[in-house]
C-alpha cells in the first residue's frame, strides 16, 4: 500500500480511486479532522491558530501571505509523507483549502520537486476523456508497490 | 505519533455518494441502519454521511460500496455533520467551502462509473483524435493573405 | 443588550481562516455584540462573477469574495456592515479587496472596512475598526450631534500623548496635554490641566467621554458615559472644529503611532482606513527627527517650511531606515532645514501612498492630530495633493473635543 498524495487535495474522485485500487489517499480532509479534533485548541472553525502560518515557514518564506502559509501547514506534511502523487490539472473551481491560487501553485511545485512517481492528468469533460482519465489513473495506481513493503 | 493514535480511536465521517441506477440512497441508508448501531448516518443532497468509530465506518462503507461497486464513491470528511464550527445554520449562511467542488465532482461520477465498468471488463481504451492545436503562424498568415 | 442591538457584519474575506486570525475577528465582534456572517449567495454565480466584475482572478476564494459582495449589494444577504479582509502581501487579493470595498460602499451605502491581515493581527487591532463600523451601522444617531451642551469633558488617551478638554455650551474652556506614560496617571494630569484652566472641579462635570488606545481603562477609571473608538470621535471632532459639519470632508489624522484617513459625509465617517505599516509614517518619526536635529518638536515645523525637501533623499517607509537616511544626509552636509522639510514630506508621502489610495479625497481636507501643528506637514500635504489643507484650531485636541461633544448627548438623557 502506497501513500498517494492527491491534487486537488479534497477530491472525492481521486480519494475514492486511490482507495479503490488499494492505496492510502493523502487528502486534506484527514488533516482537517486532525486539526479540529486537537484537544486544547479552540480556534474555530478550523482550529488554525497563528502557529500554523509559522509552521508554514517550512514551505514558504515569511513574505508569502499568512493565508498561504497557514494552508501549507495543512498540505505540506501530506506532501512530505507522499510516496506517489496524482495531480489533476485544470480542476474546476474549489474553495477553502483549495481556494488560494498561490497555495495551489506551491503545492504542485513541491510535489513535482519530489523524487516520487507522479501522474499528471486533466479533468475529463467527455465520456471518452473520462475513460482515458480512469484508465491512466488505474494503471498508475496498479503500478505502485502494494502489500507490506511500505509498512 | 500521539495524535495519530488518538485519531485512530476517534470518530470519523465518510461521505458516500451514490451514482447508481440500481441502488437508491435510501436503500443504502436502510442497509446501514440494519447492520450497525454504533454509527449515525445523515442523508444530504449529494450522498450519505456515515459517522462513527473508524473501523466500523470502514466496514460499513465497504459494505455500501459492494452494493454497486463502480457507482458508489467515498471520501473522508473533516467535520462531522452539523459541526457548529462549519454548519451553515450557525455560520449565518453560505455553503461550506467543500460544497462547490463536491457538486462539480458529483456531476462527473456517471462518466467515472462507466469508465470503471469498462476498465473492469478490459475494454480497450478508445484512442481519440488529438487535441485541437493552435493555428500555426504561417497558416494564419496564409488565411489573412487569402482574405485580402 | 438585546438581539435587536446585535450588528450583523458580513465577512467578505480570503485567507482569514487559514491565517489563524478568525478567532481574533470573532473575539472583536463578540465584544461589540456583533455577529460575523458569511453572506448567503447563489452558487451558480461563481461561474460568471469574475467577468461581471471584469476581474479574472486565479484564486477561487477571491471569486467567492466578489460573489458575496454582490449578495450584499443585491440585498440577498441582509447585513448592517461589511468587513473586507485579505492576506497582507497578496497582490491578487489587494486588487480584489479594493474593488469589492468600493463596489459595496458605492452600491449599498453600507459602512465597509477593509483590512489586510497577517498572522499577528490581534483582536485589539481589529476592535477599533470594527467598533467604528458597528457605531456607524447601528448608532448613527449618536454621531448626529452637532453642538456640545452642558459641562462635559473629553479625554483622548493616545499612544504618545494624552489630551483632555473641558467644554461648556459649545465652547472649549480648558485643555490639557501630557505625554502618555502611565495611562491613568497621564489622563488624570491632562484632565486636571484642563479643569484648572476651565476653573471647574471634576465633580461638576455632567459627563465624561473617553477615546484613544486607553479609552477602556480610563473610561472605567472615570466611570465615563461614553468610551468610543477614535475613528468616529475624531471625524466628529474634526468637522466640529473646522466648522464643516455638513457635506463632504476628508479627515486625515496623523497620530503618534498610526494614521487615519476618513472620508466624512455630514459628520459621519464613510470609507476609512487606519494603519501605517511602520511608525515611519507617523508623528513618532517627526519626533525622532527633531531629537536628532536637536530642536524641540514644536520648532521642527518652522524649520521645515524654510527648507527644501528636494535636496534630501529620504523615504521613511521604515522608521529605522528613515532615521538612517536622515543621519546620512546630515553627514553629507545637508542643512537642518532641508532635513526637516524632507522628514515632513516623507511622512506625508507615506500617508499618500498607503492611505489616500483607499479613500476618495474630497475637499475640504482637514488635517488633525499633533503632527498637523508642525507647519511643514500641512505644507507638504498641500503641495502633494495640490489643494488647500485646513488645520482647524485645537487640531491636536480633536479626539478630546469629539468625545466631549458626543458625550454631551448623554447629559440630556
Amino acid at each position: 500500500m502506497s501513500k498517494v498524495f492527491i491534487y486537488p487535495t479534497n477530491s472525492l474522485i481521486l480519494s475514492d480511486l486511490v482507495e479503490r485500487f488499494g492505496h492510502n489517499p493523502l487528502a486534506i480532509m484527514s488533516k482537517i479532522r486532525e486539526k479540529i479534533t486537537t484537544i486544547g485548541v479552540d480556534s474555530p472553525p478550523l482550529n488554525i491558530t497563528p502557529k500554523e502560518p509559522e509552521m508554514g515557514l517550512k514551505y514558504a518564506a515569511v513574505e508569502v501571505p499568512a493565508g498561504v502559509r497557514g494552508r501549507m501547514a495543512l498540505v505540506g506534511p501530506l506532501i512530505d509523507d507522499a510516496e506517489a502523487a496524482i495531480i489533476v490539472r485544470d480542476a474546476t473551481i474549489a474553495f477553502g483549502c483549495m481556494g488560494c491560487a498561490r497555495t495551489n501553485e506551491l503545492t504542485k511545485f513541491l510535489v513535482r520537486k519530489k523524487d516520487i512517481p507522479i501522474l499528471e492528468v486533466e479533468y475529463p469533460d467527455s465520456d471518452e476523456d473520462g475513460q482515458e482519465f480512469v484508465y491512466r489513473i488505474a494503471d498508475f495506481l496498479k503500478s505502485l508497490p502494494t502489500g507490506a513493503d511500505t509498512q | 505519533m500521539m495524535t495519530d493514535e488518538l485519531q485512530n480511536e476517534d470518530t470519523i465521517t465518510k461521505i458516500v455518494v451514490i451514482s447508481s441506477d440500481s441502488i437508491l440512497p435510501a436503500d443504502a441508508a436502510m442497509r446501514v441502519y440494519e447492520s450497525e448501531t454504533s454509527i449515525t448516518i445523515k442523508e444530504t443532497c449529494f450522498g450519505t454521511m456515515v459517522t462513527g468509530p473508524q473501523d466500523v465506518v470502514e466496514r460499513v462503507v465497504e459494505e455500501l460500496r459492494s452494493l454497486d461497486r463502480n457507482h458508489i464513491f467515498v471520501k473522508e470528511r473533516g467535520f462531522s455533520p452539523g459541526d457548529e464550527r462549519r454548519c451553515r445554520a450557525s455560520r449565518g449562511g453560505g455553503p461550506r467551502p467543500g460544497f462547490h467542488f463536491l457538486r462539480e465532482e458529483v456531476n462527473m461520477l456517471p462518466m467515472i462509473g462507466s469508465a470503471l465498468d469498462a476498465y473492469d471488463a478490459h475494454v480497450p481504451l478508445e484512442k481519440k483524435g488529438g487535441r485541437t492545436e493552435k493555428l500555426g503562424i504561417s497558416t494564419l498568415m496564409n488565411i489573412i493573405e487569402s482574405e485580402l | 443588550m438585546t438581539q435587536d442591538d446585535q450588528v450583523i457584519i458580513a465577512l467578505v474575506s480570503c485567507g482569514s481562516e487559514y491565517a489563524g486570525i478568525q478567532p481574533e475577528l470573532e473575539a472583536a465582534a463578540s465584544r461589540l455584540n456583533a455577529k460575523l456572517v458569511y453572506p448567503e449567495m447563489d452558487v451558480s454565480i461563481l461561474d460568471t462573477i469574475g467577468m461581471e466584475f471584469g476581474l479574472e482572478v486565479a484564486s477561487p476564494d477571491l471569486k467567492l469574495m466578489m460573489a458575496r459582495a454582490k449578495a450584499v449589494v443585491d440585498g440577498v444577504a441582509r447585513v448592517d456592515g461589511v468587513f473586507v479582509g485579505t492576506c497582507f502581501r497578496c497582490a491578487e487579493a489587494a486588487i480584489v479587496r479594493n474593488e469589492v470595498r468600493r463596489y459595496i460602499f458605492q452600491n449599498s451605502g453600507l459602512p465597509v472596512i477593509s483590512y489586510s491581515f497577517t498572522e499577528r493581527t490581534t483582536a485589539a487591532t481589529l476592535l477599533t475598526r470594527l467598533e467604528a463600523l458597528t457605531t456607524i451601522a447601528k448608532r448613527k444617531h449618536l454621531l448626529g450631534r452637532e453642538r456640545q451642551t452642558g459641562l462635559t469633558a473629553g479625554v483622548d488617551s493616545g499612544s504618545t500623548t494624552t489630551k483632555a478638554v473641558v467644554m461648556r455650551d459649545n465652547e472649549i474652556i480648558g485643555e490639557g496635554w501630557v505625554p502618555t506614560i502611565k495611562v491613568i496617571d497621564s489622563a488624570d494630569k491632562a484632565l486636571q490641566q484642563a479643569l484648572d484652566q476651565a476653573g471647574v472641579q471634576q465633580d461638576e462635570l455632567q459627563a465624561i467621554g473617553t477615546t484613544g488606545y486607553g479609552r477602556f481603562l480610563i473610561g472605567e477609571h472615570y466611570n465615563a458615559q461614553l468610551e468610543q473608538e477614535e475613528i468616529t470621535v475624531n471625524s466628529k471632532g474634526a468637522v466640529f472644529l473646522a466648522d464643516c459639519q455638513k457635506g463632504h470632508a476628508t479627515v486625515i489624522d496623523i497620530g503618534g503611532m498610526d494614521n487615519k484617513a476618513i472620508s466624512v459625509e455630514d459628520g459621519i465617517p464613510g470609507m476609512f482606513t487606519m494603519g501605517g505599516i511602520c511608525a515611519g509614517a507617523s508623528g513618532r518619526f517627526l519626533e525622532m527627527t527633531s531629537k536628532r536635529l536637536g530642536v524641540e518638536i514644536t520648532e521642527l515645523g518652522d524649520l521645515a517650511v524654510k527648507g527644501m525637501q528636494d535636496k534630501v533623499d529620504m523615504n521613511s517607509y521604515c522608521i529605522v531606515f528613515g532615521i538612517q537616511s536622515l543621519v546620512n544626509s546630515l553627514a553629507k552636509g545637508s542643512s537642518p532645514e532641508d532635513v526637516a522639510a524632507a522628514a515632513c514630506h516623507s511622512v506625508v508621502e507615506q500617508i499618500f501612498e498607503q492611505q489616500l489610495q483607499e479613500i476618495e479625497v474630497k475637499e475640504p481636507l482637514i488635517l488633525v492630530g499633533g503632527s498637523s501643528l508642525i507647519a511643514g506637514v500641512p505644507k507638504a500635504m498641500g503641495d502633494m495633493l495640490n489643494i488647500d489643507v485646513l488645520v482647524p484650531p485645537h487640531s491636536q485636541m480633536i479626539g478630546a473635543v469629539g468625545a466631549a461633544l458626543l458625550v454631551s448627548g448623554y447629559v440630556e438623557e
